[in-house]
């Protein structure tokens, strides 16, 4: 048996090879249908009070998203409920609350509800209740200077830091192979070599986490290093946040730097006029300075708010919902892309519309857009939630298994 | 004609009232399966087979006014795809930045007419069916009765907590919180509102829940119902053909794709 | 699992051990250190009702629950001493075994519907539904529950359109139409209006005739006088289980500090047989006795609280001129009302559900604005002020506690208030210092609001806004579902707030409340004022015709005073005085 066609289209290839959009969707609906089994299956465990708090959190969701939409903010807040549920109840009550709600919001004729083929986004409620659970059993609603899960937190951090810096390493230095190479037998080594040197990085990540939640962020509970360590991470993170955006803006290989002003083929570009920006690109070392300078200002600020009162603890709450709402915004683009044309009806439509004229296709523009909105709203969310779930009394917490563990006091 | 806890549902008695839940679940089912794996042109077909429907129904007029709700998603579909298409070559005019292509407005047509489709044909069915039928329905058939009750019950408390909502607005104001004006005024209310309405919730679920058990929920594996839900003689037959025609529809759909 | 027969059946067929038997049980929650329930004993036999008394968390819920087979069945707790429920010990109930057996009925109407049906006839299927009772044997059994609880004209109807009272009768017949043996309530009055109380105070004693054991956990005496006895908790200890007019007298429930109801207190002077204590007839004929007349009543304390505001905030005065208002959907609710409030006045405000009473208070403080006439506060329309401005001025505590509590601790509610004015620092601290001591909240100024009953959260809701310091106080239904030290205290509250020239505006059911606390009563029929007045004179036999056409009754002291002759006594203690003088 041949195995040479077991590979994805490069461009304009077209036998031979599978088409990698149509792989993506195949992949995503056996994930999706998986996902969907696993949740069916788990919700005939929950208990009574679990399936009492998914019909309220449900409710929450509508009435809130509703209420938003009458104040007229700029986000959803939609997926409260879904998040609380989350951090109570489990990862798949929470996925469980996130789908069904998403149904009924369908298929009612509420204030802000798009109708019946609002439906088709159920996978993305679903897997932010996934993972409000996953982040809710490794604390991050509940981290105070006595749980020692803020190590696995942080230890989960330092891996994904590590995959981040192999990768940048190994760009700089043998660079990563093109996955659609205009030569289709290159195609065939190149991806080989691409998923190759994708798993040994991910490798690289998993090690590190597994040492570090191991030794360096083993905490035993009341730790006096938790809290020192947490405000390190949140000003750490901070700089790296900075310096990552100001250098693929403003680096010598960075945006600015392909803002010629002409296309490919010689004539003038449409955007912003044939403007040419590469002088925004700022050589180095005067780039690195720049980069570093500003990062080490934001990092400044933000180790002294880390260090009034609490409020390192936000940290985490926020890297769990920035993440969710970078996932939401992944998960979404697809389906934004294959069945709404690539918009989703709202406001922001002119943003994909903007990013569009940037030069992206469009599952990027819808990415891009999800980018926008998703991650705030998931981060406000789940700082609600936080709050919330502070002022949880005794009553309510003890009536959930996980309350009392994931609920701060 | 809309109650909070019926949605979208007309009463009446078209042939289509009158089929059983699951039936027109499978056949909206086959629409969208149709709508979007068939090649684009049998789009016009699907979308007068709803039409159609809606006319034997007299659910035209009110079909007509529900396409308000996706209205502004249309819209934007066509807009920003017939202007905006990345890599159009067939390009019929430009106005600055924008760019009205002959690729974007296809594509643009196509995936409007998918949403119009499947939007016509799901909120036909929600005319025509009560939620409370189709659960019941699913449920005789297996489904969870419990996840049913779930779904039924939200629906039912969306309105009471949108009261509710509107209460906690009007008591917090008593207290001389501000709600109008600012971005940040209206954010700093955020909290004060959500609040009370996040706390009640999860305070009424321990009386809730136990309200529940004193109902005996989830007791007995061996639920009853006392709903009846009618499942015509020629229903069986129709849900057969639907599920023939479901299949021929992938297959012919993802051919086409592999051919 | 076989289909729960129906009641006759079961009744011929259990054992003497039917009902509820409690010997000796102590109950401990996990987290608590004291326990909520020790060593109570209570037999309540089929066709009996009984009923507990005692304070706020004073372990009546918890006996409620432990009665209907909750604890530690649902609710986690260590439960010692023997209970027995429908002749299971409870202690070893599994999931299955009680299903259909006992039965409770909870406060909150709206809570106890499945909220997944759409008429009162499926909500009553719902519980056979999930007891497995074939299809074929449902009708009837919900037809007899229709016709035992007189609903019957409701079963079309849907169930959360149905007022609090008609949802109570439902949630309770649900729980009747699975056959249950016992029938437990906690506080099911709590949140209902007279009308409703009296409902379903007369359900209790047709419920137990059906065979069944009653048990009710209330505050309200027009409920308990329909117990056959009545248990007393006092700390979780029970302190007397006697007929209502000996557990509910000076010697039971008022030695464990808490107000006897009027009724009683007068029964007992007028020396009446404890079995007839709630008999107002029987009251009234000892009390024409000479001997008894003349015989000195003692006295009873009167709360009083000193209080003195930070601001010196001058009365101000309220105008109702010409004020139509009408709801969305068409229905009128205040026609034509003319309404003067000098500053310093307390008013009363009553009528049933559906005068206007509540959409009367919302056009003072500005939530409601009239569609006819113009509302001043202080010579200024209100119309021109947004309502978080007008709050500075009046000072409107919700009937539901829940609508405002969102804080960790009571003390950060209390200083959400002041917060939103713009007041800070030591004022503020102060502020919320007296406002916490006067609604008697200093013991409990951390504690997370949703960890207390409902009495103190309602207690907590008005310490928020008292700590505003408002020239006007406007309370709707201060009393309702609040227990005899709460009503006492709310009283002081009122009394203290009015004492340094504040005006104090409550919408209430509670006569004698009104009565005892507030010189000028308002009475509304149907979006109208027709009487207004003191209550000397709005309570006066002369106007018990008008009164009662708006649907309400006189207090017990001024029922009596009029049988007896002595003219207008509004209050047990005028009537007592009149008897006197009469002597």
């Amino acid at each position: 048996m041949e195995f040479d066609w077991l590979t994805l289209c490069a461009e304009g290839q077209a036998e031979n090879c599978i088409p990698p959009v149509q792989l993506a969707y195949l992949v995503a609906l056996v994930v999706g249908t998986i996902l969907f089994a696993v949740i069916a299956l788990r919700s005939r465990d929950l208990s009574t009070g679990t399936l009492v708090l998914i019909t309220v959190a449900i409710a929450i969701n509508i009435a809130v998203g509703s209420l938003t939409f009458a104040l007229r903010l700029p986000i959803y807040l939609d997926s409260v409920g879904t998040v609380l549920v989350g951090a109570l109840a489990g990862p798949w009550a929470g996925a469980l609350t996130g789908l069904l709600a998403n149904l009924i919001w369908s298929i009612l004729p509420v204030p802000g509800g798009a109708g019946p083929t609002a439906a088709f986004f159920a996978p993305v409620a679903a897997v932010i209740g996934l993972m409000a659970g996953f982040w809710a059993s490794r604390g991050v609603f509940r981290l105070r200077t006595d749980d020692s899960r803020v190590g696995q937190f942080l230890a989960l951090a330092a891996g994904v830091a590590a995959a981040g810096i192999a990768l940048l390493i190994v760009q700089n230095t043998i660079g990563m192979p093109e996955l659609f190479p205009d030569d289709a037998d290159q195609a065939i080594a190149n991806q080989t070599r691409f998923v190759l040197i994708g798993i040994a990085i991910a490798a690289i990540g998993v090690v590190v986490a597994w040492l570090t939640n191991r030794t360096t962020f083993h905490f035993d509970p009341e730790d006096a290093r938790i809290r020192p360590y947490l405000s390190g991470a949140t000003t750490i993170s901070a700089f790296v946040l900075v310096f990552a955006i100001i250098r693929l803006l403003f680096a010598p290989t960075g945006y600015f730097s392909t803002v010629t002003g002409l296309k490919e083929d010689g004539t003038v570009d449409d955007f912003l006029g044939g403007a040419d920006l590469t002088g925004l690109a700022l050589p180095d070392p005067l780039g690195l300075i720049v980069a570093a300078g500003l990062g080490l200002l934001v990092a400044a600020g933000a180790w002294a708010w880390a260090h009034r009162g609490d409020n390192a603890r936000l940290f985490p709450v926020w890297v769990g919902g920035l993440t969710t709402g970078l996932v939401a915004a992944a998960i979404s683009a697809p389906i934004a892309a294959g069945v709404f044309g690539g918009v989703t009806g709202g406001g922001t439509d002119a943003l994909v519309a903007l990013f569009r004229t940037l030069g992206l296709g469009i599952f990027q523009s819808a990415f891009a857009q999800g980018l926008t909105s998703d991650p705030l709203d998931k981060t406000i969310s789940y700082t609600i939630v936080f709050a919330i779930l502070g002022a949880l009394p005794l009553t309510v917490k003890t009536m959930f298994s996980r309350g009392e563990t994931t609920v701060a006091d | 004609m809309v109650s909070p806890a019926t949605g979208y549902y007309r009463p009446g008695d078209s042939w289509l009232h009158r089929r059983d839940p699951l039936t027109k679940l499978l056949a909206v089912g086959w629409v969208l399966l149709a709508a979007f794996l068939l090649p684009p042109l049998s789009l016009a077909a699907l979308a007068a087979l709803v039409l159609v429907a809606a006319a034997t129904t007299g659910l035209v007029r009110p079909l007509l006014r529900a396409l308000r709700i996706p209205a502004l998603l249309i819209a934007s579909i066509l807009i920003v795809n017939a202007l905006f298409y990345p890599g159009a070559q067939d390009v019929i005019a430009r106005f600055g930045p924008m760019a009205l292509s002959r690729e974007g407005l296809a594509f643009g047509v196509v995936s409007a007419g998918r949403i119009l489709v499947a939007f016509s044909a799901s909120i036909l069915f929600l005319f025509t069916t009560l939620a409370d039928d189709v659960l019941e329905s699913l449920v005789a058939r297996g489904a969870s009765h419990r996840i049913a009750f779930v779904i039924l019950s939200a629906i039912q408390m969306v309105p009471r907590l949108q009261d509710r909502a509107s209460a906690i607005l009007e008591a917090q104001q008593a207290r001389g919180l501000a709600v109008t004006g600012s971005l940040a005024t209206r954010v700093r209310a955020l909290v004060p509102l959500v609040g009370p309405i996040l706390l009640g919730s999860l305070i009424d679920v321990r009386e809730r829940t136990f309200a529940l058990e004193a109902r005996a929920f989830g007791a007995s594996p061996r639920r009853t119902a006392y709903r009846v839900v009618v499942d015509p003689p020629i229903d069986r037959w129709l849900r057969l053909g639907i599920l023939v025609a479901m299949v021929a529809t992938v297959v012919v759909g993802v051919g086409g794709w592999l051919a | 699992m076989t289909h729960a027969e129906s009641e006759p059946e079961a009744a011929a067929r259990r054992p003497d051990t039917a009902g509820i038997a409690l010997e000796a049980v102590g109950v401990r929650y996990p987290a608590r250190r004291e326990p909520a329930l020790a060593a109570v004993s209570l037999t309540v036999a089929p066709g009996e009702v009984a009923g507990v008394a005692g304070r706020t968390d004073a372990g009546k819920s918890t006996l409620a629950l432990l009665a209907a087979g909750f604890i530690p069945r649902v609710v986690r707790a260590s439960v010692t001493g023997r209970a027995t429920v429908d002749g299971i010990p409870a202690t070893g109930l599994d999931a299955g075994a009680l299903a259909g057996r006992a039965g409770i009925v909870f406060s909150t109407p709206a809570n106890q519907l499945s909220a997944s049906k759409l008429t009162v006839r499926e909500e009553l299927a719902f519980g056979l539904e999930n007891l497995g009772v074939p299809r074929e044997a449902m009708d009837p059994r919900i037809d007899a529950v229709l016709a035992e609880l007189d609903i019957e004209h409701l079963a079309d109807r849907e169930p959360f359109a149905l007022s609090g009272g008609e949802q109570q009768r439902v949630a309770i017949a649900s729980i009747v139409a699975m056959g249950t043996g016992t029938l437990v309530l906690d506080e099911p009055t709590a949140q209902l209006d007279p009308a409703g109380t009296r409902q379903v105070a007369e359900l209790l004693r047709g419920s137990a005739a059906a065979g069944r054991a009653v048990l009710c956990v209330e505050h309200d005496p027009t409920v308990l006088g329909h117990v056959d006895r009545c248990l007393v908790l006092d700390g979780g200890r029970a302190v007397g289980l006697a007929p209502p007019g000996v557990a509910l007298g000076s010697g039971v429930l008022g030695a464990t500090g808490m107000p006897v109801p009027t009724i009683v207190r007068l029964a007992e002077h007028a020396g009446v047989d404890q079995a007839l204590a709630f008999d107002e007839d029987e009251v009234a004929r000892r009390l024409r006795d000479p001997r008894v007349r003349a015989s000195p009543s003692p006295d009873v304390p009167k709360a009083t609280l000193e209080w003195t505001p930070i601001q010196e905030r001058p009365g101000v005065s309220l105008e109702v001129r010409g004020v139509t208002y009408r709801y969305a959907g068409g229905v009128e609710a205040l026609r034509g009302v003319d309404l003067v409030i000098e500053p310093g006045e307390a008013v009363a405000i009553v009528g049933q559900n559906g005068s206007g009473k509540t959409t009367l208070a919302k056009h003072l403080d500005g939530l409601l604005r009239p569609d006819v006439g113009t509302v001043a506060v202080d010579d200024r329309d209100i119309a021109s002020l947004p309502v978080h401005e007008a709050a500075r001025t009046v000072g409107f505590v919700f009937q539901n506690p829940d609508d405002q509590l969102f804080n960790r601790s009571v003390e950060r509610e209390v200083a959400f208030g002041p917060r939103n004015l713009g007041l800070t620092g030591p004022d503020a601290r102060e502020l919320v210092e007296r406002a916490l001591q006067l609604a008697d909240l200093l013991a409990v100024r951390t504690t997370n609001p949703y960890d207390l009953g409902l009495s103190t959260r309602k207690l907590v809701a008005l310490a928020s806004v008292l700590a505003m310091e408002p020239p006007v106080l406007v309370l709707d239904e201060p009393t309702t579902g609040q227990d005899g030290p709460g009503v006492s205290r709310i009283g002081a509250i009122v009394d203290a707030y009015q004492g340094t020239g504040r005006t104090v505006v409550a919408i209430t059911h509670d006569m004698e409340f009104a009565a005892r606390h507030f010189g000028r009563i308002v009475v509304m029929r149907a979006g109208q004022v027709v009487a207004d007045g003191t209550p000397l004179d709005i309570f006066s036999p002369e106007r018990s015709a008008l009164l009662a056409s708006t649907g309400l009754e006189p207090p017990v002291a001024a029922r009596l005073g009029a049988r007896l002759g002595l003219g207008s006594t509004p209050t047990p203690e005028a009537l007592l005085a009149a008897l006197v003088g009469s002597a």
